[in-house]
């Protein structure tokens, strides 16, 4: 009864992540088509959220990776999964408020090995998953998004440098539809995997599903639904880092932008990589802006981005294990899930209320 | 190092990437080309260059469309 509790817990905690994973990550993917002015801001988030759900039927190789190369589920509890959401959630709302567009994807899995750490030691980490299927790939994607993307507009000035500014800007806007849609598709596969993924370590680790076990659909529906709720809801303020502070986009370099980010996140996909989708549309920004010229990005704010990166694994593996270390002192029970979600639900009910006297953001014209 | 990276599968996601962010970027880029041609043509009417300008077009839009699909239906099928 009490680990049918916790799952349930867990279900929850992990579905509120995923809303919150929407809500943080997926303002970057329509972020350039809203600054481009290809799209309007409530027509570009209603199309992502529609394609973030789409998306999340398209492939469970990232669910799989999630659930069986992270961490060894045979030493997982209920429990060490809630509190690796804790540290991932946490970790998404600090970074939130400080409108940095950190990785939600390297906060969930900091978080869970984090809380494995903190219970079982490092043993119940896969090393081998974890430094080839996350960390590299990691390190690799934005890079590669950002070459794809400079090597692209490179190309494409040099087509369509001659023709008419007006006939080019109109042709880029209608495609940025089609690669913000992409990208939008892309994001939704990749990101909401990752929660079935959890969910699906969690079924696991309570001996609900076998060790192999794929994810059941009612996990996908959820998570499906969740992502794009929380794409639907927010992320104005990300918005305004990724679409016009690294660099004064046109409506070519909003493309290429996209196309990478979404080639990159396509491709990554397929071989299982849980990647982080706010990296590699910031790497494709910051490669669309370096093509054209070298100095039309600001460093600086790419700087400020790439410290919230190198932090986000430690970070949310640190309250990751805090989470589970508070969540231990109940015993094994389900008093010290219910407790941490109740404190966790506080802290959040507080940021909100400190941001909404702040002030609402601004919306990007 | 060999046994943990799965240097295959990294060095094909590489290739999948350019090939399909470069190529579907430069393959759009030739249809607004094209578009841009047609309504310079047909201005200076010159209307047998206007219409190659515009098969041109026509076929690199489609070859971006086959591209995002085949993308699609490529990502789908593991």
């Amino acid at each position: 009864m009490s680990s049918d509790v916790i799952l349930v817990i867990v279900v929850a905690t992990a579905l509120a992540f995923d809303f919150t994973n929407g809500f943080h990550d997926t303002a970057n993917v329509v972020a350039t088509s809203i600054s481009t002015g290809a799209a309007r801001p409530s027509v570009a988030i209603g199309m992502a959220a529609l394609l973030n759900f789409a998306g999340a039927f398209i492939s469970i190789s990232v669910a799989a990776t999630v659930a069986k190369d992270v961490v060894d589920a045979e030493v997982i509890t209920p429990t060490i999964v809630f509190a690796g959401l804790i540290g991932a959630i946490a970790w998404n709302l600090i970074t939130w408020s400080a409108g940095l567009p950190s990785s939600s994807s390297h906060a969930l899995i900091g978080g869970v090995v984090g809380s494995a750490v903190a219970a079982v030691g490092f043993d119940a980490v896969l090393a081998e998953g974890l430094v080839g299927k996350v960390l590299i790939p990691a390190v690799i994607a934005p890079i590669l998004a950002l070459a794809v993307a400079a090597l692209g507009i490179g190309i494409v000035y040099r087509i369509v440098g001659r023709q008419r500014p007006g006939v080019v800007t109109r042709g880029f806007r209608f495609g940025q539809l089609i690669s913000g849609g992409l990208l939008a598709l892309a994001h939704g596969t990749n990101d909401a995997q990752k929660t079935m993924g959890v969910i699906t370590l969690a079924l696991i680790a309570n001996g609900t599903l076998g060790a192999d076990a794929d994810p059941p659909t009612w996990v996908i529906v959820a998570s499906a639904t969740a992502i794009a709720l929380g794409t639907y809801s927010g992320g104005w303020r990300i918005i305004r880092t990724t679409g016009t502070r690294i660099i004064k986009m046109d409506a070519a370099q909003g493309f290429s932008a996209q196309g990478a980010g979404a080639a990159v996140i396509l491709a990554s996909t397929h071989f299982g990589y849980p990647l982080s989708t706010t990296h590699v549309i910031n790497g494709g920004v910051m490669g669309a802006g370096a093509g054209k010229r070298i100095s039309a990005v600001r460093w600086g704010v790419a700087g400020n981005i790439v410290v919230a990166w190198l932090l986000t694994l430690p970070a949310a593996a640190a309250i990751g294990a805090l989470a589970y270390g508070v969540t231990a002192i109940f015993g094994d029970g389900a008093l010290g899930p219910v407790f941490v979600s109740l404190v966790a639900l506080s802290m959040i009910a507080v940021a909100f209320n400190r941001r909404w006297r702040r002030g609402a953001p601004v919306p990007v014209s | 190092m060999a046994t943990i990276v799965e240097t295959k599968d990294l060095l094909q996601t590489v290739i999948a990437s350019l090939a399909g962010g470069v190529g579907i970027t430069v393959v759009f880029s030739v249809a607004i080309w094209g578009t841009a041609r047609f309504a310079d043509l047909s201005r200076d009417e010159r209307p047998l260059a206007a219409a190659a300008a515009a098969g041109l077009a026509a076929l690199a839009g489609l070859a971006t469309l086959a591209g995002v699909v085949y993308g699609i239906v490529v990502m789908a099928s593991k």
